[in-house]
């Protein structure tokens, strides 16, 4: 008996070996981490290669419907870019919005609405892709039905739509999270990672710049581990826990990488007792984050203003259908977020990543 | 006798499609157009196929929660077997066709010979076939499939959605089989008392593995669809489809117990749905109502149903 | 002699048919524990099986009340929906300045009334308990989004954290597990309401002629199990600072499984409890198991169905040696 239990904990410690040193979690593409200090290297011109409606009709200055349809409905961060939508809308009084989304995060399901509102026959559609492909198809059919496309948060196939605005580059948030958790935890230590799922895009991008950019400027920091969590609060929290136990003081950080999983991870934190051994950093909205900031245990968050993305986007899709946002252009004028600047052919950029302490967060509520 | 018949489930249930029909035209201009319902047989297809078979599971007084897993798998196994086995596409729609077809026999074989009840067997293998589903494509969707392809999924054949034509197909051998074969007349039997049908010198077993690996072999056709439609592939496909398919399959009459159903029911319990969706969707209903909605419509017609049926009994 | 060793035998026998699912899930369970501690010491660490048991004690709670309701021959597959709403209506009431113990009893009033509806339902139309429980899972996800458009409740009051409490050095959600299982075992085994649910699940005609009322029966099944649905609500949304106003994703299918796998026959009729909850727990400390012994985050899900099947086969190997 013992024989066999020590046969079987042998196998399956070395196959944790065998398994272990590889980061989990990021994709394959190409990564581009930033310089490691210093300002980002200026990226080269791309000719626009977003597509382009096909018959559609003289919108300038005419009263517009858009429709919205985030990944899902009934989670923070998007409640915070239709509100970002709806302001905008009512700033400029000659667009109507309104958002529909799927209640999870399902590809089949947004697919379905947005076939829906192109019969239904809108002007204007705002997506944030649950997957850049399977989006694809059904945005070219509203291209062709003369629909005015804009997506923003989670990026389609670039032909599929117009174009995409850009909360903040990929590299650009893999650097602020590395940097953040580096000077949090003294350069050096094991970090862990608490992400979604291993098929959400977004994440995955993340997760592959940051090991990139961690083993660039950071070497000293060890990845120990990815766990998945759906958005799930109470599974994070779980699995959060669980790399608190399994590491002890080998874990001095954990990444969170959704709006869920960064404030289940910090209260992880704070129950487990460990506030200034374990550093949480994050993306997350500031409401749910505000109890850990001000409590101390959690230092920085890092995030875009996401009222801010859905309301630049409003603002493209307005400029789009007036026609004067066009192939080639440099920038676009977003209302009171000022000019914006295109980058990657049809990209534009909302900013760079914002970082939230305990001397800013009480100022935002979304 | 005669009363009964025309209360049937069956018929009432058309008459609530015919009731939802005119209402949804009246409130949405966009609905009542051949284009529009066209197009919705596309959003149909994966649900529809595993539904149809899913009618004979529950009629044999089973039930199988892994079709969506199935989806997923068969999905992964298509991409995998064709980009980084480098097998040519149509051989590779065949492994896929063949993994899904064997995971439902899998499916049949814990049933039949372990006699582990269908929901527990098809629980378990929905976390894990879903499971495979991830570790195989190590969470990476798998894309740039060629052009031909599409059809399947976004093409047309004499102006009618190539996936239409499949269902139809289905639906019309489904409806054939349970209703003037053998099989079909074995499955009732099976599900109206499976002990007095091994008496009566019925392949219990048999008939039973061959179901569950038609289900099996639904979900992966339904996965080949739908990969053709979205253009790409995922281990997260077809999460959700057994309880929309299941849905479908109860609004349509079958009875959860078993030994009563029939594909007519299924047939209008789908498009009752897919009209729910579309219908107010147009309207300018948003998806949460439609999902109060669809659920009211659900326990309401089943409510008259049993009210007409228990009247004419008595 | 003979006698007394064949009546000890018996006796073995017949306690191995009426709990053997139950010892099938504690040697799991020991067998785990004593494996993954041999790879890692600091699986057994207070922390983790803090982690383990009370971190996941509110599926165990659901579990108890639908192990009830299956074993009276009928399902909820609405349960997920159900608890996001009743978090939703527990933080938000905490929030709105009533008192804590009106915050801690609204979910439990409000699932029994839910679940009593579905039961009149199920019982006096004669829908079967699966169509009615999928109507209501789309109700209430849908107005569940309709009503709070996905806001997070923060801010409860001091002293709202219940899960967070200890008691006697105890986990209060794992105290809570304990208590209601060993009081629900107790009341099954040993009363006549209790009886009654396992003769309306396993034999519904004899059950009629011996006097029970069946559609009654089948009502109080439902809002018992709704007020452990309140229960287990109360223990998932004061677990942390923040309650997430969605419906947890497939949360119905965990709590289904954690009680047909605990030997709750979905036939009806027969299973206890104590089962599901001890099937709760091995879920978990698989889960919790498979990242401490390192298997790769890629194929931790596909482990995790190959190790139920296991459990599901052993179930009826061991009820085909009894049988025979």
């Amino acid at each position: 008996m013992k024989k066999y239990l020590l046969l079987i904990s042998g196998l399956l410690f070395s196959s944790s070996l065998a398994l272990a040193g590889d980061w989990t979690g990021g994709d394959d593409l190409p990564t581009n981490p930033l310089p490691c200090s210093g300002p980002a290297p200026a990226g080269e011109a791309k000719p626009y290669d977003g597509g382009s409606p096909t018959g559609a009709p003289n919108r300038k200055g005419k009263t517009i419907t858009v429709v919205d349809v985030p990944k899902l409905v009934g989670i923070g961060y998007f409640s915070a870019t239709t509100k970002g939508i709806l302001d905008a809308a009512a700033e400029m009084g000659s667009m109507n919005a309104k958002t529909d989304g799927p209640s999870e995060a399902n590809i089949d399901d947004q697919i379905t609405l947005i076939d829906n509102y192109i019969t239904q026959g809108v002007d204007g559609v705002l997506f944030a892709a649950n997957d850049p492909g399977a989006i694809a198809p059904v945005l070219k059919k509203a291209l062709s039905k003369g629909i005015n496309v804009v997506g923003y948060d989670a990026n389609s196939d670039p032909d599929a739509r117009q174009w995409f605005v850009n909360q903040a580059e990929f590299n650009g948030i893999a650097k602020s999270l590395v940097d953040n958790m580096a000077r949090e935890i003294g350069g050096s230590g094991g970090v862990a990672i608490v992400t979604s799922t291993f098929t959400t895009p977004n994440q995955a991008r993340w997760i592959a710049e940051m090991e990139a950019y961690s083993n660039k400027c950071h070497p000293k920091l060890e990845w120990l581990e990815t766990v998945e969590a759906q958005e799930d609060n109470i599974l994070s929290f779980n699995q959060a826990n669980t790399l608190i136990n399994k590491y002890g003081s080998d874990l001095k950080g954990i990444y969170g990488m959704t709006s869920v999983a960064t404030p289940a991870s910090a209260d992880a934190v704070t129950q487990a007792n460990q506030c200034g051994n374990i550093a949480v950093v994050g993306l997350a909205t500031p409401n749910a984050m505000k109890p850990y900031v001000n409590s101390g245990c959690v230092e920085s968050v890092v995030l875009w203003n996401p009222v801010d993305l859905g309301y630049a986007a409003a603002y493209v899709l307005r400029a789009v259908a007036d026609g004067d946002l066009k192939p080639g252009a440099t920038s676009v004028n977003a209302g009171k977020l000022g000019e914006l600047q295109v980058i990657n052919g049809s990209e534009i950029l909302l900013g760079a990543p914002y970082t939230f302490n305990k001397g800013n967060i009480n100022d935002f509520d979304f | 006798m005669r009363m009964k018949s025309i209360f049937r489930h069956e018929t009432i249930l058309f008459l609530v499609v015919i009731a939802a029909l005119v209402i949804l035209s009246i409130q949405a201009e966009q609905f009542a157009t051949i284009d529009n319902l066209l197009n919705q047989g596309r959003f149909l297809t994966e649900v529809s196929l595993v539904a149809l078979i899913m009618t004979f599971v529950i009629v044999t007084g089973g039930i199988d929660l892994s079709v969506g897993s199935i989806l997923g798998l068969s999905a992964i196994v298509l991409g995998v077997a064709w980009k980084k086995l480098g097998l040519p596409l149509p051989l590779a729609i065949l492994v896929a066709l063949s993994v899904g077809t064997l995971a439902g026999l899998f499916n049949g074989i814990i049933i039949t010979r372990f006699k582990v009840p269908p929901l527990i067997a098809t629980l378990a293998t929905l976390a894990l076939y879903r499971g495979l589903a991830e570790g195989i494509s190590q969470a990476r969707s798998i894309r740039g499939y060629p052009e031909w392809f599409f059809v399947l999924g976004q093409g047309e054949f004499f102006g009618i959605p190539t996936q239409l034509w499949i269902v139809a197909f289905f639906t019309l051998l489904t409806g054939f089989i349970l209703t003037y074969t053998t099989w079909g007349r074995a499955t009732y039997a099976i599900g109206a008392n499976e002990t007095a049908a091994r008496f009566s010198g019925i392949a219990v077993d048999k008939t039973k593995l061959f179901i569950y690996a038609a289900s099996g072999f639904a979900a992966s056709l339904a996965a080949i669809i739908f990969v053709s439609r979205v253009s790409t592939t995922r281990s997260d496909m077809g999460m959700g489809l057994e309880l929309d398919a299941i849905t479908a399959v109860v609004l349509g009459g079958t009875s959860i117990f078993g030994g009563k159903g029939t594909i007519v029911g299924t047939f209008f319990g789908l498009i009752l749905i897919q009209i729910l969706k579309n219908g107010l969707s147009l309207a300018g209903v948003k998806s949460d109502g439609t999902y109060i909605a669809i659920g009211l419509v659900l326990i309401l017609t089943l409510l008259i149903s049993n009210l007409f049926n228990r009247n004419s009994e008595g | 002699m003979n006698n007394q060793y064949e009546n000890n035998n018996k006796f073995f026998s017949r306690f191995l048919i009426n709990y053997g699912q139950e010892l099938v899930l504690l040697a799991s369970i020991i067998i785990l524990f004593v494996v993954v501690s041999q790879v890692n010491h600091r699986f057994l660490g207070g922390n983790n099986l803090n982690t383990i048991f009370a971190g996941n004690a509110y599926i165990g709670v659901a579990a108890i009340g639908m192990s009830i309701l299956i074993i009276t021959g009928n399902i909820d597959v609405s349960v997920g929906a159900l608890i996001g709403v009743l978090a939703t209506i527990c933080g938000t009431l905490a929030v709105s300045g009533y008192p804590i113990w009106v915050a801690w009893t609204a979910p439990i009033l409000v699932g029994i009334a839910v679940n009593s509806l579905v039961g009149i339902i199920v019982a006096y139309a004669g829908i079967p308990s699966i169509v009615v429980t999928l109507g209501m899972m789309s109700i209430l996800r849908g107005g569940l989004i309709s009503v709070t458009g996905g806001d997070w409740i923060t801010d409860m009051p001091e002293g709202f954290f219940l899960a967070q409490q200890d008691f006697m050095g105890i986990r209060v959600p794992l105290l809570a597990l304990i208590f209601f299982t060993i009081l629900m075992f107790y009341i099954m085994s040993n009363t006549t309401w209790g009886r009654s649910l396992y003769a309306i699940g396993g034999n519904p005609e004899a059950a009629r002629t011996s006097g029970i009322d069946l559609k009654k029966g089948v009502v109080i099944a439902f809002a018992v199990h709704g007020m452990f649905v309140g229960l287990s609500t109360i223990l998932f949304a004061t677990q942390l600072n923040i309650i997430q106003s969605t419906v947890p994703p497939n949360l119905e299918l965990t709590v289904i499984t954690a009680s047909v796998i605990g030997g709750v026959s979905i036939m009806g009729g027969t299973g206890t409890v104590i089962g599901s909850s001890l099937a709760t727990i091995l879920f978990a400390a698989i889960g919790s198991s498979l990242i401490f012994i390192g298997v790769s985050a890629y194929w931790l899900r596909a482990i995790m169905g190959i190790l139920i099947l296991c459990t599901v086969l052993a179930d009826m190997a061991r009820r085909r040696r009894v049988v025979t």
